[in-house]
């Protein structure tokens, strides 16, 4: 909400400073967005147009004889072609200082021009909002005056946010009033006494029939002598317009301005287009079809209200008047509506029908129901003073309601705050704010005023001692937290695997949770269906956030093909799959590399294997266990490059390279590598156990054995390792070889046996005769030769 | 053979010529040997001497041979010490990894609530309603539900706007004292540009105890602040509205780029703040719908957006780069 500070300064004394003054307002909890600087304008004076004459040298310029309350009339020539004589105008005299020029003599086609008469432009207001040409000042302002001055021109225009439970404070009162209370400085209201005496008959005095319950209460009030279309006096205009209010007409000006003032929004209806002056406020019939003042169709819902008459609706309470009750240049009389509706039902209708405003976004925050009569007051003197003939004013609806009183004690306060305030303090504070207190012994029982709907319960009391006292003057103190048994595991968890990845060389990314289809397309383009049902967004910002993943990996795989070189990275996050048609999420992570191709025989794949060692030693890290690999097969993996490790039975991990359709869907260059690993789901982290190594020495020996390619490494170390038994310290495939000197159908796998004994040093002896019978079971169990 | 001995020897400049001339002379096959095998062509009263003196010759080679060696060494660790490189040259890249920036955040905010009895608790991001709203206070109805543009899932099922879901599932499975720390992803429907991002990340903390007040809500965050951005940095706090705390708070800290002291600061607009999130005591709504008494037990909670802190901590231009994660970004931000 823009205001200016000179409307603030009207009601209370506060510094000039806008920059402390909205240092203020943030620690009263209105932060101030904007401070607009207003420019400096000088030298520009109340005049009058005297005479008038056509210029004696040019067609399009006039020459104005203009009283400024100096020494003698200024002879001003001007091109503007609404200027007559009689009229009060602005006048920048010889030296005035505008924002795009100064003012100097100068002759204009042989006429000696001593000053110029200005428009709202040239006073740094926006132009397009204001009378094309010379502006209009009121006629009754005193000659030679200041017109920066006189309308508040130099002011700073504040720029306030208002938090949606402060309605109260969304007008130029309303932050006053907090103003006021926080400085310590009396408040001066004008009176808002209704002046409206008028008494009319049946038919024209307007009644009110209110048949829901979310209207609470409604003044109407009529009004003759006042039509629509003229232009408000120049002060109401600039003000609006410094508050980003574009002007209209004087009676929209109106309610505009009473609403900035005070709050409450106002509708004035034409009279004689509102049949028997009776309205009905009633629920809106479902499709009920409206034409706003906006000129557009609109159908209604049930969650409107609609102010109507027996034959049909004239308003949408809170959100916008209807085009066949609008008030033209022709009205002759209107009645004014300052009505209170039901928050909700304004917001829901408001956002149905598209249609934001300044009155709903206030109605639509429960304003307070006893501004209803202030704001028809308010315009009530404002009309009066526009030459209007005032009716006396009828309140419908429910009796205004004194709020209760809230209990509170200072310990209660202190107890919340870690404050020691004394009740009189407290007292202080909330009576500042306009709260009633009552005392029972020290403690309080505080009754808001009729404006603070926020304030329900002691807590919302004791913000506002808060705040008076000021956040700033509470003392920060570090507590001492009793000890409790909530456990951090599963972030420590997260946090170790993170460490333990970041250690082996991998980045960790983030990546969106949300997707388009296109990681179902780049599947299918691959051959590859979705093994899972996607969970759907209802209502995604765009069709590329239409589904929450449900894994990592084609993120990854779409990061690692946009870097299109060498990068080792992992996430670890949320998937989510529909289960049964429920929502099943976990926690998991991926992690893989892409990498330059190497050249190796078809049958080795170096990149897969530093992929397993990573693997392994991140579960190591993390579980202390070791796990079993074996072959697999995975959708979205090469079918011949594709493991999963099991750990006491159960999957802890699957990886390998990704499958190369897949690759070169997603626009992978490079092959890429991946291997998720489910959290949830991990094996509880063991303590490791020592060993003491041996005393005495250990031996090796290796074998070249020659077997089918079937037979796979892990085959090979675990019969070696059987047939050793308790001589066995480890057995370790270290090469393999296929080719012309092992023939077609086999490898050879070279394969080291380490052997040692706890209790003595190992012969030669028994080392051969224990590897004779290793030989010949690996012969008789996997077919193993010794390679020649 | 001596003769030839000496030569050789001159011409060995390292220990593996030097190693070469002593298997040539004094190896098993080498020129000694084959002198020795001519001892049996001598008749029997020479073989003595003959031996006596080419064991002596052996002794002498092999001296003159252990003194040419120690000479070599002696040269070799010389020109080792005499030897220097450009320290300047390129170092040859370890392979480095390392994690997201905002993990670093979280760590270093864990550590500091960590040192001061907080747990960390993470939780599910697809949230009931009822974790996500009702039971903060703000039932189906209330103004609030639309501030947190979210992403539905179902009719009750969304993804949730903040991390104070955690809150209610903490306070469910345990009595007071509650103390923790939640981080952990976040969804709203905002466009994204510099400032915002649909998927980020909060932190939120509470703290449920007895005689929990607002002072200690304005000590752990000054700490936090000052273990995040440095000793000097002030925090303010400033009242404001959220359905969940009364009273509540922004919180506000010194700008750390600029210190409060340059008008045309660009990362704070001049203010000298930068905003943190928001914070206050816990809604005696949100403490009864736990069944917890709010006679007996107050508390307070913050939630700040992580990815925020991350744009003042590491002075990152653009929220977006947090999501995109370039290699680059990370790199640096180690």
């Amino acid at each position: 909400m823009r205001l200016p500070l000179s409307w603030l300064r009207e009601y209370v004394d506060i510094p000039e400073d806008p920059k402390s003054v909205a240092e203020r307002l943030a620690m009263l909890g209105f932060p101030v967005e904007e401070i607009a600087m207003r420019p400096s304008i000088t030298g520009v004076v109340v005049g009058k147009i005297v005479a008038l004459e056509k210029h004696p040298n040019a067609d399009r310029l006039q020459v104005a004889s203009v009283d400024v309350a100096g020494e003698r009339l200024l002879t001003i020539a001007t091109a503007a072609t609404n200027v007559a004589a009689g009229q009060v105008i602005p006048v920048a005299t010889i030296g005035a200082r505008l924002p795009q020029l100064t003012i100097e003599p100068r002759k204009m086609r042989g006429v000696a021009s001593e000053g110029m008469m200005v428009s709202a432009d040239e006073l740094a207001l926006p132009a397009e909002w204001f009378e094309d040409g010379i502006m209009q000042l009121e006629p009754d302002r005193p000659l030679g005056a200041n017109v920066v001055e006189l309308y508040g021109l130099a002011t700073a225009v504040l720029d306030v946010e208002i938090t949606g439970n402060r309605v109260d404070a969304m007008c130029a009162i309303g932050l006053a009033r907090e103003l006021a209370a926080s400085y310590g400085k009396p408040l001066r209201l004008p009176p808002f006494v209704n002046p409206g005496t008028l008494e009319a008959g049946p038919g024209r005095s307007p009644t009110v029939a209110i048949e829901t319950p979310d209207c609470a209460r409604f003044v109407a009030q009529r009004f003759e002598g006042i039509a629509g279309g003229a232009a408000a006096p120049a002060w109401m205009r600039i003000r609006l317009a410094l508050c980003g209010q574009r002007p209209i007409d004087r009676l929209v000006d109106v309610s505009n301005y009473v609403m900035l003032e005070t709050g409450q929004p106002l509708h004035f209806y034409d009279a004689d287009r509102v049949a028997n002056a009776h309205f009905i406020v009633r629920d809106a019939r479902p499709g009920e079809r409206v034409e706003t003042l906006d000129g557009a169709e609109r159908s209604l819902s049930s969650n409107a209200i609609v102010v109507a008459d027996e034959r049909h609706a004239l308003c949408i309470a809170g959100v916008m008047g209807l085009s066949n009750s609008e008030v033209t240049a022709s009205t002759t009389a209107i009645l004014l509506e300052a009505a209170n509706f039901n928050g909700t039902r304004v917001r829901r209708t408001s956002a149905e029908l598209g249609l934001r405003s300044e009155a709903s976004s206030r109605h639509e925050k429960a304003l307070a129901p006893v501004l209803t009569e202030v704001g028809a007051a308010r315009a009530a003197q404002l009309l009066v003073e526009f030459g209007a003939a005032a009716f006396r004013p009828h309140a419908f609806g429910r009796a205004l309601e004194e709020p209760a009183p809230i209990a509170l004690s200072a310990h209660e306060v202190n107890r919340l705050l870690g404050t020691s305030l004394a009740s009189e303090r407290i007292g202080r504070h909330l009576a500042a704010l306009g709260c009633t207190i009552a005392w029972h012994g020290d403690d309080l029982a505080v009754t808001p005023p009729p404006w603070r709907r926020d304030l329900t319960i002691a807590a919302d009391l004791i913000e506002d001692v808060a705040r008076m006292e000021g956040y700033d003057a509470i003392e920060a103190v570090v507590p001492s937290v009793p000890s409790h048994e909530i456990s951090s595991a599963q972030f420590e968890l997260e946090n170790k695997v993170a460490h333990a990845l970041a250690s082996l060389g991998y980045w960790e990314v983030v990546t969106h949770s949300l997707q388009g289809s296109q990681t179902f397309e780049r599947g299918m383009q691959a051959g590859i269906t979705p093994s899972h049902q996607s969970v759907e967004v209802r209502n995604p910002l765009s069709e590329d956030q239409r589904y929450l993943r449900y894994a990592i990996g084609p993120a990854l795989m779409e990061y690692m093909a946009h870097q299109d070189r060498p990068v080792r990275v992992f996430e670890i996050g949320h998937v989510f799959m529909l289960d049964e048609g429920h929502v099943a999420e976990s926690g998991t992570l991926t992690f893989g590399f892409a990498a330059e191709p190497l050249a190796e025989p078809s049958w080795r794949d170096s990149h897969f294997l530093r992929l397993r060692g990573d693997c392994e030693a991140l579960l190591r890290t993390v579980t202390g266990r070791s796990g079993e690999v074996s072959r697999d097969e995975r959708r979205g993996f090469h079918p011949g490059a594709t493991a999963v490790l099991m750990i006491d039975g159960r999957e802890a991990a699957n990886f390998g390279r990704v499958d190369p359709r897949l690759s070169r869907a997603f626009g992978a260059r490079l092959p890429l590598y991946l291997c998720n690993i489910y959290l949830d789901g991990l094996p509880d982290s063991r303590l490791p156990r020592y060993q003491p190594p041996s005393r005495y020495p250990s031996t090796y020996r290796d074998l070249a054995l020659v077997v089918a390619l079937d037979v796979t490494a892990a085959d090979v170390e675990r019969t070696l390792a059987a047939a050793l038994g308790a001589l066995c310290r480890s057995t370790h495939v270290f090469d393999e070889y296929r080719g012309p000197q092992v023939g077609e159908g086999r490898k050879s796998l070279a394969v080291r046996a380490v052997l040692q004994r706890y209790d003595a040093t190992i012969t030669d002896e028994e080392t051969d005769a224990a590897m004779a019978r290793a030989i010949a079971l690996l012969r008789d169990e996997l077919g193993a030769t010794i390679r020649e | 053979m001596r003769r030839r001995f000496e030569e050789a020897l001159a011409l060995a400049r390292d220990e593996r010529s030097l190693d070469e001339v002593r298997v040539a002379f004094l190896g098993r096959s080498g020129a000694v040997t084959e002198l020795r095998r001519t001892i049996g062509t001598l008749p029997p009263a020479e073989r003595p001497q003959a031996g006596k003196t080419i064991n002596e010759a052996v002794a002498a080679m092999e001296e003159t041979l252990e003194r040419v060696r120690t000479q070599i060494e002696a040269r070799a660790f010389e020109a080792d010490l005499a030897a220097s490189i450009d320290v300047t040259y390129p170092p040859i890249p370890p392979q480095l990894g390392g994690i997201h920036p905002v993990r670093k955040i979280v760590e270093q905010t864990a550590a500091y609530f960590g040192r001061h009895g907080f747990a960390v608790v993470v939780g599910p991001e697809a949230e009931p309603d009822y974790y996500a709203f009702d039971a903060l206070n703000i039932p189906s109805d209330h103004p609030a539900r639309e501030g947190f543009d979210s992403f539905w899932l179902s009719d009750t099922l969304l993804l949730r706007p903040h991390t104070s879901p955690m809150q209610v599932r903490t306070m469910q499975q345990h009595r007071p004292p509650i103390a923790i720390l939640a981080p952990g992803k976040c969804y709203r429907r905002d466009a994204v540009d510099a400032r915002h991002l649909f998927q980020f990340h909060q932190i939120e903390g509470l703290l449920v105890a007895e005689g929990a007040h607002f002072g200690h809500l304005k000590g752990m965050l000054t700490g936090m602040c000052r273990e995040l951005f440095g000793s000097q940095q002030n925090v303010r706090f400033r009242p404001s509205f959220f359905p969940f705390t009364e009273p509540s708070a922004e919180v506000d800290t010194t700008c750390p780029k600029c210190k409060g002291r340059a008008p045309e600061c660009n990362m704070c607009g001049g203010s000298g703040w930068i905003e943190l999130g928001g914070s206050g005591m816990v809604h005696p709504n949100v403490l009864r719908e736990m069944d917890y008494d709010p006679e007996v037990y107050s508390g307070w909670a913050f939630g700040f957006g992580i990815e925020r802190l991350g744009l003042t901590c590491y002075e990152v231009d653009d929220i977006r780069r947090f999501i995109n994660s370039d290699p680059d970004f990370l790199e640096q931000l180690q």
